[in-house]
């Protein structure tokens, strides 16, 4: 190991302690002939002159790639250049510094002002008074949102509502063709997502655990839309074997069987909505779901 | 230094006596290795993010009130969206430059993240997280977490259909919390999904609070780093323990970090021209109860949605609480690989006996627990990321999904745990034949290391 080799500079300074001072272990001049000044030089300038591309371009609203590419040169060309200049203007030097060491700390007395000894119980109501005053800035949480109450119990569907699509066009039985399948929401409630419906016409011969009193036409049925799982849309119907399908984590279910999950992380039915006709031959919830819509909670 | 600069500093040190501490600073010592260089680029895509994500914030509308879109993009003029999703579409089409701001943007999340993580690694793998750096490791996985907190709540503010889709996850999540779900989600998220309050808040977190946290913890994490000094690898007639060996922060370092920082942010733009990540016209703005096919998170949630796609279906209704699949899987499980990471250092220390600092960084097969355990965490998080694809893979390969999905779940029960065993017991047999156990001093490690072990007495 080398001993520092920096003469210290002429300053009125006293000398350097060596917690400032470098320790060089080797150093390596580079020969000025291997300098090469116009790779710099060029590098820079290309720099600049690509920062001027990208400004000026972009305030004539050139196409993206021109001022993207201009920038991009310019920051790359700007790190040649930075990094030559430095090779070639610095030796290279590698140094070392002594590690702190925990165990073996300067004990050192420190002078504190310290209290008389009087009633060490008044520091801790201190510091508890705090803590409480600390705690309660919690409170205003709550204002945060809504209690829950029933909110995830309930949808919009009521008893007489009717059945409409995403235009609010109330819907028939005979909208639904064999094998269809379609998105719908209570009237008025167009996009209140927990309602989400998805109505379909079975092309088998609905059995249990459907519930056959709420299936219209012998063939026409309406479930939740949200995924009992993590709540997407089950948005996928494959006619052949009657399977709803969410596009999220892939659960399957049955629709022909009152929508059981048959594959996938989802545990429970979509629930079935009560669906009947009402005098003008629309279709109408007969009330609310009976179990609950979508996720689990708490 | 130029006449004017040495003005400056003179100036300043006249008020401020800067000439030792500044000296002190210049000659800080940094060990020389492409693995210490993870960190900085974590750090320069954080500076990136931070400058372009100044520019979007002037632009967008945390709002999912409906607006008429009057723009130039003719798939959507005369119809009604969310106007957040409006402000990202009006930026991207009219505001000169802001596409590949957006671009840059999102590109530097990316990087953010793959640096963030592949630095933990390094520090994992060579043990950089042992004592005295125990805090640090610590910070870092805040650090992490925060990450992966920007990173989705950046991919919700556009609210087109893939960012919607994952809020309703999200709030799903929320909910599935034994007993306080419900409320919880409720005061997250404003109320029952969907509501106009999400937007706003998750702006207000994207870019006030989890930046400003981030920049704090950062702050700590370096002026930690400063304080304890790098690790570093082992070298021949070098004490590591005792002596730090590197190139001094003036010039050197200097010079590499600011060129690692030109090529950060060149690179970056670079991609953004060539990239379109971030164009979401043609995802469409979210839709209550519309999903298309390929519902996917960004790559860092992958491993999160993959467990969601792979965890069989259950709901267990106690008195009182309901525990469901997706908070296994989105919480206890993520909880338990968090809480794995955390515990690490102190586990390591026990079961090895190790006393006294560290300093000087290993070979992960020498320690045989550490490379079963990184071995078993990372094969597991990347087979739950792959089971994140497996309707991808079932439409490209014709595999039906279930049996895409059980391969899944099979491989990512079984080959973890062996891949461990197996690397366990090959590390441990290593240090067998060299006749050696763990060191549990780093002094017993250095002097292996400068004494090559056929040299040594075989411990019998
Ligand atoms: C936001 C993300 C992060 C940033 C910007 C960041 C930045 C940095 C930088 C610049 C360094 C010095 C250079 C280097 O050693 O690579 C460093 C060191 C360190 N980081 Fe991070 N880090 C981040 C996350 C993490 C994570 C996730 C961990 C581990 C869980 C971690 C643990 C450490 C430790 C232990 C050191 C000291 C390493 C040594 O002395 O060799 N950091 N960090
Ligand atoms: S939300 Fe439907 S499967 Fe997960």
């Amino acid at each position: 190991m080398s001993s520092p080799t920096r003469p210290a500079r002429p300053e009125p300074e006293p000398a350097t302690t060596p917690a400032e001072e470098l320790l060089v272990l080797s150093e390596r001049t580079p020969p000025p002939s291997q300098a090469n000044d116009a790779l710099v030089a060029g590098t820079a300038i290309a720099s600049a002159v690509f920062a001027v591309v990208f400004a000026v371009a972009l305030l004539l609203e050139a196409p993206l790639p021109v001022y993207g590419i201009a920038l991009a040169l310019a920051m790359l060309l700007l790190a040649v250049a930075v990094r030559r200049y430095f090779t070639d203007r610095f030796p290279d030097v590698e140094a070392a510094e002594p590690r702190l060491h925990l165990d073996e700390g300067d004990d050192a007395p420190i002078a504190d002002v310290e209290p008389v000894g009087r009633r060490p119980f008044l520091t801790r109501i201190l510091i508890g008074a705090g803590a409480v005053l600390g705690l309660s800035f919690a409170a205003p949480v709550s204002s945060l949102g809504p209690s829950p109450g029933n909110a995830l119990r309930t949808t919009a569907w009521q008893r007489g509502l009717r059945v409409v699509d995403g235009d609010g066009e109330p819907l028939r039985p005979d909208d639904i063709p064999v094998g269809g399948v379609a998105t719908a929401w209570p009237n008025g409630a167009v996009g209140d997502e927990p309602s989400s419906l998805v109505v379909l016409r079975l092309s088998g011969q609905p059995q249990p655990p459907t519930d056959l009193d709420w299936v219209v036409d012998g063939s026409v049925v309406a479930y939740s839309k949200v995924c009992t799982h993590a709540g997407c849309p089950v948005a996928l119907y494959r006619e052949r074997d009657s399977a709803l399908f969410c596009p999220c984590h892939q659960s399957t279910f049955d629709a022909n069987r009152g929508a059981v999950p048959t594959f996938g992380p989802a545990a429970r039915a979509l629930p079935q909505l009560p669906l009947g006709v009402d005098a003008d031959g629309y279709l109408v919830a007969l009330g609310d779901f009976e179990s609950q819509v979508g996720p689990a909670f708490g | 230094m130029t006449p004017l600069f040495a003005l400056l500093f003179d100036q300043l040190d006249d008020r401020l006596r800067l000439r030792r501490p500044g000296r002190a600073v210049a000659n800080k010592v940094f060990p020389h290795h492409w693995s210490f260089l993870l960190g900085e680029v974590a750090l320069f895509s954080l500076i990136v993010l931070v400058a372009t994500g100044i520019f979007l914030t002037l632009f967008y509308r945390p709002s999912t009130e409906p607006v008429i879109y009057t723009g130039s993009n003719p798939l959507y003029v005369g119809t009604s969206m969310p106007a957040a999703f409006e402000s990202i579409l009006r930026m991207s089409e009219d505001v000169p430059g802001a596409l590949l701001i957006r671009r840059i943007h999102r590109g530097a999340s990316h990087l953010f993240l793959a640096a963030t993580v592949l630095h933990m690694l390094r520090i994992l793998l060579t043990g950089a997280f042992r004592k005295p750096r125990e805090l640090n490791y610590h910070l870092g996985i805040v650090l992490l977490t925060l990450a992966i907190a920007e990173g989705f709540l950046g991919y919700s503010l556009p609210y087109d259909s893939l960012a919607g889709t994952g809020i309703r996850i999200a709030y799903s999540e929320v909910l599935s919390f034994p007993f306080v779900g419900d409320r919880l989600a409720f005061w997250i998220f404003g109320g029952e999904f969907p509501t106009g309050d999400v937007i706003p808040r998750f702006f207000a977190f994207h870019v006030l609070v989890v930046p400003g946290i981030i920049i704090g913890t950062v702050s700590l994490h370096l002026l930690l780093l400063v304080r304890q000094k790098h690790t570093q690898f082992p070298r021949t007639g070098i004490d590591g323990h005792r002596m730090i060996v590197g190139k001094p922060l003036w010039p050197a370092q200097f010079a590499e970090s600011a060129t690692l920082m030109l090529w950060t942010a060149g690179l970056l733009t670079l991609a953004a021209v060539f990239i379109p990540w971030s164009d979401v016209a043609l995802l469409g703005p979210y839709v209550p109860a519309e999903v298309g096919n390929n519902a996917q998170p960004d790559w860092f949630m992958f491993w999160l949605e993959g467990v969601l796609r792979m965890i069989p279906a259950l709901e267990w209704d106690l008195p009182g609480l309901t525990i469901s699949g997706p908070f296994i899987a989105g919480v206890v499980l993520p909880g338990l690989v968090f809480g794995a990471l955390i515990a690490y250092p102190f586990i390591e220390r026990r079961v090895y006996h190790l006393s006294g600092e560290w300093h000087v960084l290993q070979n992960p097969l020498d320690i045989p627990l550490r490379a079963a355990y990184a071995i078993g965490t990372f094969s597991f998080v990347l087979i739950a990321s792959a089971a994140a694809t497996n309707d991808q893979l079932s439409r490209l390969t014709g595999i039906p999904i279930e049996t895409a999905t059980w391969g899944f779940r099979i491989a990512s029960m079984f080959v973890p745990p062996v891949l461990a065993f197996l690397l366990y017991r090959y590390s441990k047999g290593r240090l067998r034949r060299r006749g050696l156990a763990v060191a549990s001093s780093e002094q017993e490690a250095d002097s292996r290391f400068h004494e090559p072990a056929s040299e040594q007495q075989p411990v019998t």
